[in-house]
């Protein structure tokens, strides 16, 4: 297996100085998938946002530590945003597609990285949508609104809008707590056919998910990584007091 | 006996409001049909092709006042919109993290409801005195003005409306925040901005007190932005204090063509709602 994110010491502070994430150390394995659990507010979703510097863009926040990828500290200051943000990309807890076609909002990534062919965007949206498994659903209907789309339609919206740039990671946050349990059967299934091509990091609320879908599991409470191991062993053997009771349902 | 008593009330309430929509729409249609009534007849092809007639005299129409009143109005849009898009996109985006903002949101609240007339006198200060003499620049400088904070405030308001994460959405696709802007938010927030832009408009075209000190009047057809320029609203002012007969007609047209503008703009702009929003 190869690394594809270390964390390092990482810690990191909101506006005014408020502790958020203590001291995280990790190593995120190229093209698995890595689950962040927890109870609500333990840092799961600040630290997703650490990968693509997204605190940037709110004034205040402070990051302390190092996150290694492809051999750079992406925490330092001369990393370029818009470059890192173009191999890790993101996936939110609503979705959020851009008020323009199906086609357009493929094509939009595609578009900032410079592609200009028509043929080359067409075959590349094409694939996207096949990849999040959409494409059977919209090739009728490309040039329509996107917002026409369901809710869980969306959601594979935006996931084939990051797949088309062909990122190296996908981060995603919470990509199913909005979605009713068949648009989260076919996230799921989605998610583990991605295995093996990209890396992904997701942060979820449902422990049955972590379970089903990622291979490392990184359990977090009050600002610190508990534990973080293989997912069958977190939801067999964990190591920790604190999982065990998490994981059992004892709290949280 | 309390739910029996309730629709009472409730009926009551729903007729209040039914009494005063149409209090409110009969004095509209009053208004309405008195302009095209008095107008429809002073409406004929001289009324747009001819320049006026020397006072006393039978016949001329009003081209020079038309065209004045479209270059000042398009002159006014030119300096008015740029200013407020750009203007409330600042207050919207850049600006979130000053305090300055608010201060400015809130002085363009209330430049919104500063009487037009006080702009007018503004203008003949800086701009007329300083020059000498009334011209069309001054008369368009006033109505930009005018348009400025409303559609400053209107550009703000609907930036602000769209989510935040559609922002960061498209920041995590490695957009620079002026493509995020121009190429995402703007596009959902466009239909807000053209009302706020439509509605500006449509306000200062019916504006005639910022233009008595700026644009004054011009009774010869003129094209010459830096000289005094004829307005509708300006000779419909003065043609219905004259003591002609002929003037008052006149000025029941442009009245009625100046309605009827404002209309098809308000119009227009909904039917570009919808069309957008149709798909």
């Amino acid at each position: 297996m190869i690394p594809e994110i270390e964390v390092r010491n990482l810690n990191f502070y909101y506006t005014g100085g408020i502790h958020i994430l203590k001291n995280i150390n990790m190593t995120v394995y190229k093209n698995q998938v890595t689950a962040l659990i927890g109870p609500s507010g333990c840092g799961k979703t600040t630290l997703l946002r650490c990968f693509n510097r997204m605190h940037d863009l709110y004034a205040g926040n402070k990051y302390d530590g190092e996150i290694i990828f492809q051999g750079m500290n992406i925490l330092s200051k001369e990393t370029d945003l818009i470059e890192l943000r173009s191999k890790i990309g993101m996936v939110f807890q609503k979705p959020t597609p851009f008020p323009m076609s199906i086609y357009e909002n493929i094509a939009y990534g595609l578009k900032l990285r410079g592609i200009k062919s028509r043929g080359e965007l067409k075959t590349r949206v094409e694939k996207a949508l096949k990849d999040a498994a959409l494409w059977d659903e919209v090739k009728d209907k490309l040039n329509a609104n996107a917002f026409g789309l369901s809710g869980g339609q969306q959601q594979r919206l935006c996931i084939a809008r990051a797949l088309a740039v062909e990122p190296e990671i996908i981060l995603f946050d919470e990509p199913t707590s909005a979605l009713d349990p068949i648009s989260t059967a076919k996230i799921e299934e989605l998610i583990i056919s991605l295995k093996g091509i990209v890396t992904i990091i997701i942060v979820t609320h449902n422990m049955q998910q972590a379970a089903r879908i990622s291979d490392w599991t990184g359990f977090m409470m009050l600002g610190e990584l508990v534990e973080y191991d293989r997912t069958d062993k977190i939801f067999t053997v964990p190591s920790n007091k604190l999982t065990e009771d998490y994981i059992t349902g004892r709290f949280g | 006996m309390i739910p029996k008593k309730r629709k009472i009330v409730s009926t009551l309430a729903l007729f209040a409001c039914f009494l005063t929509a149409l209090w409110g729409i009969f004095w509209l249609s009053f208004i309405i049909i008195d302009v095209v009534r008095h107008g429809i007849t002073a409406i004929n092809p001289s009324l747009f092709l001819k320049d006026p007639a020397p006072p006393g005299e039978e016949g001329g129409g009003l081209r020079n006042a038309f065209i004045g009143h479209l270059l000042l109005t398009v002159f006014a849009t030119l300096i008015g919109v740029p200013i407020g898009v750009l203007g409330g996109t600042f207050l919207a985006e850049y600006g979130r993290k000053y305090k300055i903002s608010r201060v400015i949101s809130t002085l363009a609240d209330i430049m919104v409801s500063v009487p037009a007339i006080i702009i007018g006198a503004f203008i003949y200060a800086i701009i007329v005195k300083p020059m000498g003499h009334f011209s069309g620049w001054a008369g368009a400088c006033a109505l930009g003005i005018i348009m400025i904070p409303t559609v400053l405030r209107t550009t703000e308001n609907m930036l602000s409306l769209i989510p935040w994460p559609l922002r960061e959405a498209a920041f995590a696709l490695g957009a620079p925040y002026y493509k995020v802007i121009i190429q995402v938010v703007y596009k959902g927030a466009a239909t807000g901005i053209l009302t706020g832009i439509i509605l500006s408009i449509a306000r200062v075209t019916g504006e005639a007190a910022p233009l008595l000190f700026t644009a004054f009047n011009n009774n010869y057809f003129s094209l010459d932005m830096s000289q005094p320029i004829a307005s509708l609203t300006v000779t419909i002012f003065q043609y219905a204090m004259g003591p002609y007969e002929d003037w008052h007609a006149q000025a029941w047209g442009a009245a009625l063509m100046i309605t009827l503008f404002i209309l098809i703009a308000t119009i227009s702009g909904r039917i570009l709602i919808k069309r957008r929003y149709r798909d």
